[in-house]
């Protein structure tokens, strides 16, 4: 044991606490607060592992888009009544994690702790990043030599969007904020041009650091969700082709993409090595346009921005 | 940035087995469809944080590993999203059936 | 490849002109989703050929990066077969929807191009990462589709979500545990150089508990009725059709490709036997239940039993024949099991219950209906000369020939004695004439034909039975 390890030890005890509590809390609503909060340290258990990415994209989803998600949730919900503290449910989670981490611990740690821990292994990124069109590992690996997973979840958040327009078949008015709160709308007005900078900072800093489209399609999404809550921002209609057209522009031009390149090039989302760059920074453009878009409906669509 | 200490990989391994076990018990014991999505969210992290944990193994960390977060990130935030709206979405309807069966009972 | 490709992207085209496109209205979205899928059908039908004159398999490297780095596509004879058939489900319950006088939901077209793209996205992958994003979106669109039928059934949608969502967690953690010990995500290359060890086996655990979970396959079968009864009966098809079908896939490429060999035999007799299981209770479950399309629900959770004893087997034998088997087991299972959901929806629907008792004297009021789900429940049996007889033939024939393996086979005499008492239940009060329910409205039979043409193609498969056991008989890949 050394004292190295004691701000992993701290963090890990806190992750560790807030789910836990999270997981039980006696009412719905502190469970929401609190699985907020262990969103937050999440991301800084990202940062202290070196994983700036990550831990900006938890940041942005975990405290930002999640806590808004729950909240809304939380007003639509009666108030459960707090529940009885249930000293077996706890007893029970203990034993269930004792053992199970034990068991891991004896079966795959113990017979060879440094096998688990080796770095034995080349990384074939790095041999192939001069190629990529971009300089930051994660980038290339997301937009260049995984990009076909790329592809595949921006059809996740389509198909998410696409699924959350049949709950609304009730021609019903859903609750919307008739009273908004004056702090709020002066905090957005503050935060939300913030936000976009940071966003489109995050976008363009992805070729050559932490950030990309994801982080950054988040923030917009969190500045979109703010601006719409408080009523700035009009609804997005999905009758209009400029929603629904963002909506899919990340993949069409994902597919057109592909398509072209299986066709006149060397092969399926094989870019031209001399314009892999821009390639990818168009992609990654129209990839933040779709997902901030999207996260924003999903988290904050009514029946009035989907269903007319 | 040197690669971390291995003692710290191996806590933070644990720490992501915990995690995940914490979930499952969560979704395996409690009823309440947002504290069973809480629970899968949890049960996500701790997935996450094995991932991150083994690609600290290499200096600098492995950006495969780390992108199949940023991958799993996302999926995880739409499914997220859309299941809660669903729950809630379940939840009115079944308040409207039970509304509307006790009127037409009061009828 | 191109034909696979073009398989692939065509409902997607489809789906994204109808999602963006000007005054798309339903019946417009329908033409333009149908004639996706009948392209779609005929590319895969054209890989399929390709795939089997050259004889070999081919793979293509997403990017044209070297192994490892790169995610791998592969077109196998086996993934072209279960293109085209992906197609041809797709096509089926496309055309009843949109003939039927049941209406779907209007984004069934939209949602259902999707599902069709994602299962094509998977049949081809062979990246354990890229296979768990397919598994997403096909999770994610099945829920979605089952949310169709509207607020009633939304309750099971979001049991149906929270379920899959956990299942995909459980295998994801599987593959990270592979990935950190042989640093690679391929299947072909996973295949050459895993071992057995304490991780692999940890990962090959999950994975299989993940996957089992997402496909329904017993112990883990329990969300399904209600998920499956819930749908409109279009989506039903889709989902017992095809949809459970993908983790079983996954799962057969687990313990055939990436699990070292002798711990595949090691672990499958447990399989079988989990399958022979889920045979037999399943059918019990089926044999009991009051509602008609619960009963066709849980006669999928039976029928896996099938398929699951038939990967048991190929894991512990070794023998390209339960290849053969899984696989003619999986496309006459999806043929006739789109039947008898679409024929259960339309007696349904004309009838007006939903309830089994309902259906007496439906061989008087629903003929063609009532006559599309005895045929189709024939190749569940597993009678001659269906599909579902030349599946289970095929599955008998090397259990049969040694006498050390007749458990087995008493096993599957019981799971086709079970089929048989809950289809034959069905047939009996249809043809109890004596006291009928008179149907609510007069019978659309456009809808009742339509839901006996997969029923037929299934007894055709019959005719096609020397090529399609030529075609899987490569073994492996």
């Amino acid at each position: 044991m050394t004292v190295e390890l004691l701000p992993d030890l701290v963090l890990c005890v806190l992750l560790l606490v807030v789910a836990w509590s999270a997981l039980f809390a006696s009412t719905r609503r502190d469970a929401m607060a609190l699985f907020v909060a262990f969103g937050m340290i999440v991301a800084l258990v990202w940062a202290r592992l070196g994983a700036p990415d990550l831990a900006l994209a938890e940041a942005a989803i975990g405290a930002g888009l999640t806590g808004v998600l729950l909240l809304r949730a939380a007003r639509k919900l009666p108030v459960s009544s707090a529940r009885r503290f249930d000293y077996r449910r706890h007893l029970g989670a203990l034993t269930f994690i004792v053992v199970a981490v034990s068991g891991f611990a004896v079966s795959i740690i113990l017979p060879s702790p440094a096998d688990i821990t080796a770095n034995n292994f080349d990384s074939p990124v790095a041999a192939a990043m001069p190629d990529s069109g971009v300089s930051h590992p994660v980038t290339a690996v997301l937009l260049n030599f995984r990009a076909w997973d790329t592809f595949l979840e921006l059809l996740v958040l389509l198909f998410a969007i696409t699924g959350l327009r049949q709950l609304f078949p009730i021609e019903k008015e859903s609750l919307e904020p008739a009273r908004t709160w004056q702090l709020l709308v002066s905090w957005t007005r503050t935060l939300v041009p913030l936000l976009l900078l940071v966003g489109a900072y995050l976008l363009w800093r992805g070729s050559s650091g932490p950030g990309g489209a994801f982080q950054a399609g988040a923030l917009l999404a969190a500045g979109c969700v703010m601006l719409r809550i408080t009523g700035m921002l009009p609804p997005l209609h999905w009758s209009l082709f400029a929603v629904r057209g963002s909506v899919c522009a990340g993949t069409l031009l994902f597919l057109c993409t592909a398509v072209l390149t299986h066709s006149l090039g060397a092969g399926w989302l094989d870019y031209p090595e001399a314009h892999a760059g821009t390639l990818i920074l168009m992609i990654e453009t129209l990839a933040t346009l779709s997902i901030a878009i999207i996260l924003t409906l999903l988290v904050a669509g009514e029946r009035k921005d989907l269903c007319s | 940035m040197s690669s971390l200490a291995a003692n710290s990989i191996i806590l933070y391994l644990l720490v992501a087995v915990a995690l995940v076990m914490l979930g499952l018990y969560g979704l395996l014991v409690l009823k309440d469809p947002i504290r069973r999505l809480i629970a899968i969210n949890i049960m996500g992290s701790g997935t996450f944080l094995t991932m991150i944990a083994f690609a600290r193994r290499q200096d600098p960390p492995d950006p495969i590993l780390h992108a199949l977060v940023v991958t799993g990130l996302v999926v995880a935030i739409s499914a997220t999203a859309f299941a809660l709206r669903l729950i809630l979405a379940a939840r009115e309807s079944r308040e409207a059936a039970a509304s509307g069966s006790t009127e037409t009972e009061d009828e | 490849m191109n034909d696979a490709l073009l398989s692939l992207v065509t409902p997607l085209v489809a789906a994204l002109i109808v999602l963006t496109g000007p005054a798309m209205t339903p019946r417009r979205a329908s033409v333009v989703v149908l004639l996706g899928s009948a392209l779609s059908f005929v590319a895969a039908l054209l890989a399929l050929q390709s795939v089997t004159t050259s004889g070999a398999t081919q793979t293509l490297n997403l990017g044209g990066w070297e192994d490892g780095l790169a995610i791998r596509l592969r077109l196998s004879p086996l993934s072209a077969l279960l293109l085209a058939f992906t197609a041809l489900i797709h096509l089926l319950a496309g055309l009843y929807a949109r003939f039927s006088r049941f209406t779907s939901g209007d984004d069934f077209w939209v949602l259902s191009a999707f599902l069709h793209t994602a299962l094509a996205a998977l049949w081809l992958s062979a990246d354990l990462f890229n296979l768990y994003i397919t598994l997403e979106l096909i999770g994610l669109a099945a829920v979605a589709m089952v949310a169709l039928s509207g607020p009633k059934a939304y309750q099971a949608a979001a049991d149906y979500l929270l379920l899959s969502l956990a299942a995909s967690m459980i295998y994801l953690l599987g593959v990270v545990f592979l990935y950190s010990e042989y640093h690679t995500l391929d299947v072909i290359q996973l295949g050459t150089v895993s071992a057995d060890s304490a991780r692999t086996r940890l990962a090959l655990a999950l994975i299989t508990a993940g996957l089992m979970l997402k496909g329904a396959l017993w112990p883990l079968h329990l969300w399904l009725p209600a998920a499956h009864a819930g749908a409109p009966a279009a989506v039903s098809a889709l989902l017992s059709a095809v949809v459970v079908k993908g983790p079983l896939f996954i799962l057969w490429l687990a313990w055939t490709e990436v699990a070292p060999a002798d711990l595949a035999r090691e672990v499958g007799p447990m399989v079988a036997t989990a399958g022979m299981i889920a045979l037999v209770a399943g059918g019990w479950a089926a044999m009991r239940s009051p509602y008609i399309k619960v009963l066709v629900a849980y006669s999928t959770v039976a029928q896996l039993g099938y398929a699951l004893m038939a990967l048991g087997l190929l894991m512990s034998w070794q023998i390209p024949q339960m290849h053969i088997a899984l696989w003619l087991f999986v496309i006459a299972h999806g043929l006739a099991k789109a039947s008898l959901f679409m024929a259960a929806g339309e007696m349904q629907g004309t009838l007006g219950t939903r309830r089994l008792t309902g259906l007496r004297g439906a061989t008087q009021t629903v003929p063609i209906a009532m006559f599309a789900f005895a045929v189709a429940g024939g190749s569940l049996i597993g009678l001659p000369p269906s599909g579902g007889f030349l599946a289970k033939w095929v599955l008998l024939e090397p259990i049969l020939s040694q006498p050390q393996n007749w458990p087995w086979a008493f096993g599957i005499l019981l799971g086709t004695l079970v089929s048989a008492a809950y289809i034959f239940r069905v047939v009996v009060l249809a043809f109890d004439r004596a006291t009928i329910n008179p149907p609510d409205t007069r019978p659309y039979l456009m809808g009742h034909w339509l839901a006996l043409l997969p029923a037929l193609i299934v007894w055709g498969m019959a005719l096609l039975g020397e090529q399609l056991i030529g075609l899987l008989a490569g073994g492996g890949v």
